[in-house]
C-alpha cells in the first residue's frame, strides 16, 4: 500500500544519499576529525601506565587496559593519528605519481607508453602483500618506509586508470578541436583532457583508503611497521595476539581498522553515484 | 582473440624476469645483516668466521655477480639455499607450497559457495532487508583486517565453546599421512584414515572461514550484478510462467548464465588469498609459504625472500593469465576481435 | 502469480532447497561432532612426548648450528665429555670417565669410557673425539670459538684424548660441559661428506646430510626434521645406559607463549618451554604442574661511551649515576611479573665468582649528586636502539620503557628505537649506540666466557662497541691480568680472580644487567624428570612418564 509520503521523501532525498553513504560520511567525519583533535581530548594518556595491568573493560577504562597498563581505548583513538594520516600520503602520492605517469602514456604513447605500462605490468605483478614486505625488510621496518613501500605497490593502479581515461578522452571533439586551433601538447592534456578524467581516480582513492590503512596495519601486524610503543592499529592486534585471552587488546583496533574501511568503501560508493550517475 | 592470448604469452617469460630482477634488487639493497641468523652473535667479532661464511654463502661476490649467478641457477631450477632453515628455498617452498594451497583452496571453496548464495539472495531480495544484509556481512569480509578475524574467531570457537581446534594442520599428537599431494585431506583419505581425516577437516575450517570471507565481497558483487543483468531476460520470466519453482528458476536458468563472469572473478580473487595466507597463517600455526614468507622477511633470508616472491608472483601471473583468457572467451569485445 | 514473477510455490521451494541441504550436511557434521579435540585422554606411556616451543633452529650439524633449540637437540643426540649435574656446577662424567689437568693447566688428559657406544653400535674412541673437536674449530661455524686456544689434540690409544692449549685456561673443562663438543661418529660422517681438515669451512658437504640424519652416542637420534614445524627423536637402541624413559619425542614448532599454553591444557603437548609468568597464571588445568626456577639467562642495559649518537661524554661517572636510578625491583616485577632474580654483575648467580656480590639498589639522590658533578644536573638526551624481541618472558620494549621512566627522574631524556634484531646487530657493531638493552644465556658452565664477553679488555666486543679503541678511559686493565690469573688458577682457587673480575665490571657500569628471569617449566604432572639445565637446556634422557 503506497502512501504519499515516501514518494514525496523520495523527490526530495537525491539518489546517491543512501544510508550507507550517509554512514560512511559519518565514520569518515569522525575519524578524521579523531587524527585532528584526540590529543585535545579528556582522556587517558595514550603512553602511560593509568591503571592495573591486563585489566578488563570497567567504568574508567571502557576498552580495558593492556600488558604495560595503558588505557586500550585511548590508544585505538590515538591510533588514528597515524592511520589516517599513513593513508593520505600513500594515496596522495600514489595518485600523483601513477596519474602522472599515466597521463604522460596515455597521451604521448609510442615507447613512452610502452615502457611506462611494462613498468606497472611487472610492479602489478607481484602479490601486494609479498611486494610491500620485501620492500620494508630491505629499506628497514617503519613507518616511514612502510609507508614508501605501499607507494611502491599503489601508484600502478592509478597509471593505469589514468591512462585508460586519457586514451577515451583524447578522441573527443573538443580536444581535437583545441589541437587544431594550435594549442600545444602540455596545454592540451592540462586543460582539456585531465579536468574530464578525475571521478573515476576520486572515487577509486576514497575506497582504496581503507585498504590501505588495512595493508598498513597488516604490515605492522608481521611486524614491519610500527613498533611499540606506537600506538598503531596493526601493531596493537599484534600485541593483543600475544596476550590471547585479554581480547580489548585487539578489539579497540581492530573495530577501529573495520570501521574506517567500511566507512570509505561506502563513502566511494556514494562518490560514484554523485559523480557519474549513469553507473549503476 | 587468439592474437591476444599469444601476446600475453609471450610477455609472460619478460615479466618473470623482470619480477626476478625487481625481487634481487630490493633484497639485496637492505640494511640489515643475514649473517647473524647463521653464525650466531657470539661470533660476528671473528673476522675469520664471518669471512668464511660470506665465502659460503657467496655474499662476498659483487652485486651483478651475485644476480647472474642467481638467475643461472633459477633456469636450472635452483632457488638457492635458505639461510635461516640451510635447506634448499626450493625444498623448502614445494613442502610448504600444498599446506598452503589446500588453505586456499578450501577458502576459495567455501569463499564462492558461500558468495554466490549471498549474491543470489541479494539478487532476489533485491533493496529489501536480505539483500542489504547479505552485502553487508560480504564486505564486512573484505574490510576486516583478517589476522584480527581469525584471532576473535579462535577464540570465540575454540577457546571459549571448544566446538573447533586450535591452530596447527592437525592435532599435535597425530602424525602425518603419508605425503601423496601434500593434502592431508586427501592424503588421509587415501590411505582409508578417517579419524586423521576428520581432523585435517576440522583444523581447516575455521582458517578456510577467515579466509573465505575476504573474498566473499568480490564474488558476491558480481554474482548480484549478473543475476540482476539476468534476471529481467524474457527466459526467466517464461520459466516462471510455466510454474518452475523459485529455486529451479534461480539456479538452473539465471545462477547458470549469472556464473560465468562470476568464475572469473573468482580467479582475480586469488591476489585477496594469497594476502590472507600470509597474514593468517602465522595465527593459525599453519606451516606454508605464508608462515615462512613472514619469518624469510623477519630474518633477511633473501634467498627464501626471492623464491616466495618469484613463486608468488609467477603463480599471480598465472592465474591472472588464465582468468584474462576466461575472460577473453566470454567477454565479446575481445572474443571477436 | 505474485506481481514480481515469483509464485507461492516459491516459498515453498526454498524451505525444500533448504531441508534437503542440511540432510546432506547432517553426516558430514555428526562424523565432525565426532570430537577429537575433546577432553585429552590419559597418553599411554609410548606415545610420543610432545614438546611445544618455538623452534629456531638453524643448522642440524653440530659444528655449525647455534640456537636454543640447537642446544637441546645436540645435548640429546650428541654426547660431550663431561656433563653438568643436577645443582648445575658439577662436573660429571659421561663419554669421559675422569680426566686430570696438569698444574699450569695447559693440558687435559680425557679417558673415555670403553663402553661407550654410537648410534650404529660402533665404540666411541679417541679418534672420533679428536676429530669431532677439530672439525669443530675447521667449519669455523658458530660454536667454533670454543676450541679457540687449542694447540693440540692428541688419541695416545684408542681411549684417551690429550690436549694441549696455547695458554693456561681452566675453563676448558667447563666449555666441554657444552653440547656442541659432543662426540661426532667420524667414520659415518666421513663417508658422508664430513672432514675436519683446515679448510673445512669450504671442503665439507656434509650439512644437508645432518639435518637428515645424526651420527652421535646420546639417548636419542634423529627420526625427522620438517623445517618450521617438527624435530622428532627416536630412542638410541644402542644407548649405553640403557632405556631411555620416552620412545619418541617431538619438538612441535609453537611459536606464542599462549599458543604453547593452549596445547598444554588441552593436552596436545606435555611440556611447553617458552611459557612466561603473566601466560602461566592463566593456565588453570590441574594436571599441569608449573614450575619457576632461577635460570642463567640475563637481559641487560650496556652504555657505549664511544657511541656517535652521544649528546654528552657518558663518564664513568654519569654511567654510575645511571647504575643508581635504575630501578630494579620494580624492573623485574614490571617485565616479568616479580618471577626473577637481581644480578650484580654481567656473570649469572651461581657461576664461579658471583658469591657475595652486593646487589644493585637504586638511590636517586646519589645519582643526581654524581650528574651534578658531572656538570649534568640538568640532565640530557640520550637515544636508545634496541631489539623489539620477546626474550627468556621479558618484553624489551617493555624493559627499555620501565627503563625510561626511570631515568627521567634524574632528568635524562631517553628516546626510544625499537629495531629488527638483524639491523639493530648492524648499528651496534657500526656507529654504536648509546644506551640499548638485550640479552645473554650461557654457552656453557663457566665465568670466563662472560669476561671475554663483557669486561672492557681489549678485543672483547663489548669493549669495542662502548668504544674502547678510540677511548682509553674504558679500558680496565685489571680485568685482563686478573682474567689470566683465573685461568692458570687450579680448580679450588678461580673463584677469588673471578670474583674480582666481577667488581671491576660492576665499577665499569657499561654493563648493567636488569633481571634474571626465571624459567617457568610447565608440563603435565604425568611426566617426570623435567629439569632445567645450564648447559644443555633440557636434557631429555632423564624424562619419564608414568
Amino acid at each position: 500500500m503506497a502512501s504519499a509520503a515516501p514518494a514525496l521523501a523520495a523527490a526530495v532525498r537525491p539518489r546517491w544519499l543512501t544510508t550507507p553513504v550517509v554512514l560512511g560520511g559519518l565514520i569518515a567525519v569522525f575519524w578524521i576529525s579523531v587524527a585532528l583533535t584526540v590529543g585535545w581530548w579528556p582522556i587517558h594518556d595514550a603512553f602511560l601506565a593509568t591503571g592495573g595491568r591486563l585489566g578488563p573493560p570497567d567504568a574508567t577504562h571502557w576498552l580495558g587496559t593492556d600488558k604495560l597498563a595503558r588505557d586500550v581505548l585511548s590508544r585505538t583513538l590515538h591510533g588514528a593519528q597515524y592511520s589516517l594520516p599513513i593513508g593520505l600520503a600513500v594515496i596522495a602520492s600514489a595518485v600523483a605519481i601513477g596519474a602522472t605517469l599515466g597521463a604522460i602514456a596515455g597521451f604521448v604513447g609510442g615507447l613512452i607508453d610502452a615502457a611506462i605500462m611494462r613498468l606497472v605490468d611487472v610492479t602489478l605483478s607481484f602479490p601486494a602483500i609479498l611486494l610491500a614486505m620485501a620492500v620494508t625488510a630491505s629499506i628497514g621496518p617503519g613507518l616511514r618506509n612502510a609507508t614508501i613501500a605501499m607507494i611502491i605497490v599503489w601508484w600502478p593502479n592509478y597509471a593505469r586508470l589514468m591512462r585508460a581515461q586519457v586514451l577515451a578522452v583524447r578522441e573527443r571533439e573538443h580536444v581535437e578541436a583545441a589541437i587544431a586551433a594550435g594549442a600545444s601538447a602540455p596545454r592540451v592534456l592540462v586543460r582539456h583532457i585531465l579536468p574530464l578524467c578525475w571521478s573515476p581516480i576520486l572515487v577509486n582513492a576514497t575506497m582504496d583508503f581503507g585498504q590501505v590503512v588495512l595493508q598498513a596495519a597488516s604490515l605492522s601486524f608481521i611486524g614491519l611497521g610500527a613498533s611499540p610503543p606506537t600506538p598503531e592499529w596493526g601493531q596493537m592486534i599484534s600485541e593483543g595476539a600475544r596476550n590471547f585471552y585479554q581480547w580489548w587488546i585487539a578489539f579497540g583496533p581492530g573495530m577501529a581498522i573495520l570501521s574506517v574501511a567500511l566507512g570509505f568503501n561506502f563513502l566511494g560508493d556514494g562518490l560514484r553515484d554523485i559523480l557519474d550517475p549513469r553507473t549503476q | 582473440m587468439y592474437r591476444y592470448i599469444i601476446r600475453r604469452l609471450i610477455a609472460m617469460p619478460l615479466l618473470l624476469l623482470g619480477i626476478v630482477s625487481i625481487a634481487f634488487l630490493i633484497t639485496h639493497f637492505t640494511k640489515g645483516d643475514p649473517l647473524i641468523s647463521i653464525i650466531g652473535e657470539r661470533q660476528m667479532d671473528n673476522p675469520v668466521v664471518i669471512a668464511a661464511a660470506r665465502a659460503r654463502w657467496g655474499l662476498d661476490r659483487s652485486l651483478p655477480e651475485q644476480y647472474l649467478i642467481y638467475v643461472g641457477s633459477l633456469l636450472t631450477g635452483d632457488f638457492g639455499t635458505s639461510l635461516r632453515t640451510k635447506q634448499g628455498v626450493g625444498r623448502d617452498l614445494a613442502v610448504r607450497l600444498p599446506a598452503t594451497l589446500e588453505l586456499v583452496i578450501a577458502a576459495m571453496l567455501l569463499g564462492s559457495l558461500v558468495g554466490i548464495t549471498l549474491g543470489v539472495v541479494a539478487a532476489r531480495y533485491r533493496d529489501r532487508a536480505a539483500d542489504h544484509l547479505a552485502r553487508l556481512f560480504a564486505l564486512i569480509g573484505s574490510s576486516l583486517p583478517v589476522f584480527w578475524s581469525g584471532l576473535i574467531l579462535l577464540f570465540i570457537f575454540s577457546v571459549q565453546v571448544h566446538l573447533l581446534p586450535g591452530p596447527g594442520r592437525l592435532d599435535a599428537r597425530t602424525t602425518a599421512p603419508p605425503i601423496v599431494t601434500g593434502f592431508y585431506t586427501l592424503d588421509s583419505l587415501f590411505v582409508g584414515d578417517l579419524s586423521t581425516f576428520a581432523e585435517a577437516i576440522t583444523h581447516l575450517i575455521l582458517p578456510a572461514c577467515v579466509l573465505g570471507w575476504t573474498v566473499m565481497g568480490l564474488v558476491s558483487r558480481q554474482v548480484r550484478a549478473s543475476m540482476l543483468e539476468v534476471l529481467h531476460q524474457d527466459y526467466i520470466v517464461a520459466a516462471r510462467a510455466k510454474g518452475a519453482s523459485e529455486p529451479r528458476v534461480l539456479v538452473n536458468h539465471a545462477l547458470r548464465n549469472a556464473l560465468i563472469p562470476t568464475l572469473t572473478v573468482i580467479g582475480f580473487s586469488f591476489a585477496y588469498l594469497i594476502t590472507g595466507a600470509v597474514l593468517s597463517e602465522t595465527i593459525f600455526s599453519w606451516p606454508g609459504v605464508g608462515s615462512y614468507a613472514v619469518d624469510a622477511t623477519r630474518s633477511l633470508d633473501y634467498p627464501a625472500i626471492m623464491g616466495v616472491t618469484i613463486v608468488g608472483g609467477t603463480a599471480f601471473l598465472l592465474t591472472n593469465l588464465a582468468t584474462d583468457i576466461g575472460y577473453a572467451f566470454v567477454d565479446p569485445r575481445i572474443r571477436f576481435r | 502469480m505474485n506481481k514480481d514473477g515469483t509464485n507461492m510455490a516459491g516459498q515453498r521451494g526454498m524451505a525444500r532447497l533448504t531441508r534437503r541441504a542440511l540432510l546432506l550436511a547432517a553426516p558430514v557434521l555428526a562424523s565432525i561432532c565426532g570430537g577429537p579435540w575433546l577432553a585429552p585422554a590419559a597418553q599411554a606411556a609410548d606415545t610420543p612426548l610432545v614438546i611445544a616451543r618455538a623452534m629456531d633452529i638453524n643448522s642440524l650439524d653440530p659444528a655449525r648450528t647455534w640456537c636454543d633449540t640447537c642446544q637441546i637437540y645436540v645435548s640429546n643426540v650428541y654426547e660431550s665429555l663431561i656433563g653438568l649435574g643436577p645443582d648445575n656446577k658439577t662436573l660429571t662424567p659421561r663419554l669421559a670417565t675422569k680426566w686430570e689437568s696438569n698444574a699450569d693447566q695447559t693440558q687435559f688428559t680425557f679417558h673415555l669410557d670403553p663402553d661407550a657406544v654410537f648410534s650404529d653400535g660402533s665404540p666411541v674412541e679417541a679418534k672420533d673425539v679428536k676429530w669431532s673437536w677439530e672439525r669443530l674449530h675447521n667449519i669455523k661455524g658458530g660454536p667454533s670459538f670454543m676450541m679457540d686456544g687449542v694447540k693440540s689434540i692428541e688419541a695416545p690409544d684408542a681411549h684417551t684424548v690429550v690436549v694441549t692449549m696455547e695458554a693456561p685456561n681452566s675453563e676448558f673443562l667447563g666449555i666441554l660441559t657444552a653440547p656442541y663438543t659432543g662426540a661426532v661418529n667420524s667414520d659415518v660422517a666421513i663417508a658422508n661428506g664430513a672432514n675436519a681438515n683446515a679448510d673445512a669451512d669450504k671442503s665439507d658437504t656434509s650439512e644437508a646430510w645432518f639435518m637428515a640424519n645424526s651420527a652421535g652416542s646420546g639417548p636419542y637420534v634423529l627420526a625427522d626434521y620438517k623445517a618450521d614445524d617438527e624435530l622428532r627423536f627416536k630412542a638410541n637402541p644402542n644407548y649405553k645406559h640403557g632405556k631411555v624413559g620416552i620412545s619418541e619425542i617431538v619438538i612441535k614448532n609453537t611459536k606464542d607463549a599462549v599458543a604453547q599454553a593452549q596445547l598444554l591444557e588441552s593436552g596436545g603437548a606435555d611440556i611447553a618451554m617458552q611459557i612466561d609468568p603473566d601466560t602461566a597464571k592463566t593456565i588453570k588445568s590441574d594436571s599441569v604442574a608449573i614450575e619457576t626456577v632461577p635460570s642463567y639467562n640475563f637481559v641487560y642495559v650496556a652504555i657505549s661511551p664511544g657511541a656517535k649518537g652521544n649528546t654528552v661524554k657518558l663518564t664513568k661517572e654519569v654511567r654510575q649515576a645511571i647504575g643508581y636510578a635504575l630501578d630494579y625491583n620494580g624492573t623485574v616485577d614490571f617485565t616479568v611479573g616479580g618471577q626473577g632474580k637481581l644480578q650484580p654483575a654481567p656473570i649469572p648467580n651461581g657461576f664461579p665468582g658471583t658469591a657475595d656480590l652486593p646487589t644493585p639498589t637504586q638511590d636517586i639522590a646519589k645519582a643526581k649528586e654524581l650528574l651534578e658533578k658531572a656538570g649534568l644536573g640538568s640532565g640530557f638526551e640520550i637515544n636508545a636502539e634496541f631489539p623489539n624481541m620477546n626474550v627468556y618472558g621479558v618484553d624489551l620494549s617493555l624493559l627499555m620503557q620501565k627503563v625510561q621512566q626511570d631515568l627521567a627522574k634524574v632528568n635524562i631524556k631517553v628516546g626510544l628505537t625499537p629495531l629488527e634484531f638483524s639491523v639493530w646487530r648492524t648499528h651496534v657493531r657500526g656507529d654504536g649506540i648509546p644506551l640499548t638493552a638485550v640479552f645473554y644465556a650461557p654457552d656453557y658452565f663457566g665465568s670466563a666466557q662472560y669476561i671475554q664477553y663483557f669486561a672492557m679488555m681489549e678485543g672483547t666486543p663489548w669493549w669495542k662497541r662502548a668504544g674502547g679503541a678510540n677511548d682509553a678511559s674504558i679500558t680496565n686493565a685489571k680485568e685482563g691480568d686478573l682474567l689470566k690469573q683465573a685461568l692458570a688458577a687450579p680448580e679450588a682457587e678461580k673463584d677469588k680472580f673471578f670474583h674480582d673480575i666481577a667488581m671491576e665490571m660492576i665499577n665499569d657500569r657499561v654493563i648493567i644487567p636488569l633481571v634474571s628471569p626465571n624459567v617457568v617449566l610447565a608440563y603435565a604432572k604425568s611426566v617426570k624428570g623435567v629439569r632445567y639445565s645450564a648447559c644443555c637446556n633440557l636434557p631429555l634422557g632423564e624424562i619419564t612418564r608414568e
